[in-house]
């Protein structure tokens, strides 16, 4: 879902870096926040930002017989919302744009507005209207990542087609172009990607409940009857 | 231990079916399976009507000079997520092992 470097007017590249940065900012002050409170997150963000690096350096072959890569970064969002996702996954864009040439420093404000701000965005949204709901939690992080991951490509064709609009029929023909190009890609490994996270979310409630707990990405009943479908728990230990 | 594998199961459902379908498709050779990254540059050249190779990075870049190296920073790149997935889940399990039997 790169822009490549080169690709974008630089008038472009400053309107998305413009946008860019309240998000990292706000991201930082966050994350600082959160390393003084409470140290005991480390390890969940660890594994939120390694989700992200393990996907987005996975690309692959697609229906429209193309490659291209997941996101990963709606379990960051749902444990640690946008800001601090902002950071996880421009940390990821940078390492791609310096060492790969895949995206550029001049592009990177455009790549992170559609990965790392953009996407998580959607799913956060997905993830706020769901989360006080009867439904089941590991069909909640399914959509939640599902849709980050989808919202990212609609972001880059968005982008895109802003920054080329077609010379017949202006900026929705081109719009349709990219979108048929990026998002219609996506779609299977949007599906993938959100079966594997929610599975991995699975083994976060099986290993480590009480840090979901504490960071109240699902209410303590709505864990525990996940744990008890899973036969972890018997009902005598939850009532004790 | 954990009992209900219905997750583990849809899981490796979709995994199988998106394989089948990439079989599928790719038995035909009409696709050339490269980057979507590509392809949208070719899609911007086109509207443009400038050729691909007239852009020309804004800030100058490294690029890796082959498809070996770039493979190489990609599996770096997973690899060092693996790493820290692997420490974090079973810095997890011992805690738990070790406050059960506590």
């Amino acid at each position: 879902m790169h822009i490549m470097e080169g690709f974008l007017p630089w008038q472009w590249c400053i309107v998305w870096w413009l946008i860019a940065i309240p998000f990292l900012v706000l991201g930082i002050i966050e994350l600082r926040s959160m390393m003084r409170k409470d140290r005991e997150y480390l390890p969940l963000l660890g594994v939120c930002g390694a989700f992200i690096f393990i996907l987005s350096a996975l690309k692959l072959p697609s229906v429209t017989g193309s490659c291209s890569h997941p996101t990963g970064t709606g379990l960051s969002t749902m444990c640690f919302g946008v800001f601090i996702t902002s950071i996880v996954g421009a940390i990821v864009l940078l390492f791609q744009s310096l060492l790969l040439a895949h995206g550029g420093l001049s592009t990177l404000g455009a790549n992170m507005v559609s990965m790392a701000i953009g996407g998580p965005l959607a799913g956060y949204a997905v993830y706020r209207l769901l989360k006080n709901t009867t439904v089941n939690i590991y069909v909640t992080v399914f959509l939640v990542t599902a849709v980050a991951d989808l919202v990212t490509y609609v972001i880059t064709s968005f982008e895109l087609a802003l920054a080329y609009p077609a010379q017949a029929g202006g900026i929705p023909t081109s719009f349709a172009a990219f979108f048929a190009i990026f998002a219609v890609t996506q779609i299977p490994l949007a599906i993938v990607e959100g079966c594997v996270l929610a599975l991995v979310f699975k083994y976060i409630v099986a290993l480590k409940p009480e840090i979901l707990i504490k960071l109240n990405v699902f209410s303590e009943d709505q864990i525990t009857r996940a744990r008890l479908q899973e036969g972890k728990v018997s009902p005598a230990e939850v009532r004790s | 231990m954990i009992r209900n594998m219905k997750l583990e199961l849809i899981t490796v459902v979709a995994v199988l079916a998106f394989i089948v379908v990439f079989l599928i498709i790719s038995a035909g050779g009409s696709h050339a399976f490269s980057g979507s990254d590509d392809v949208g540059s070719q899609k911007i050249s086109e509207l443009t009507g400038h050729p691909v190779e007239s852009f020309k990075p804004l800030i100058p870049q490294y690029e890796p000079p082959s498809g070996e190296i770039e493979a190489t920073l990609f599996a770096l790149q997973a690899a060092f997520g693996g790493v820290v997935l692997g420490i974090v889940f079973g810095y997890w399990l011992g805690q738990r092992k070790a406050s059960a039997t506590a």
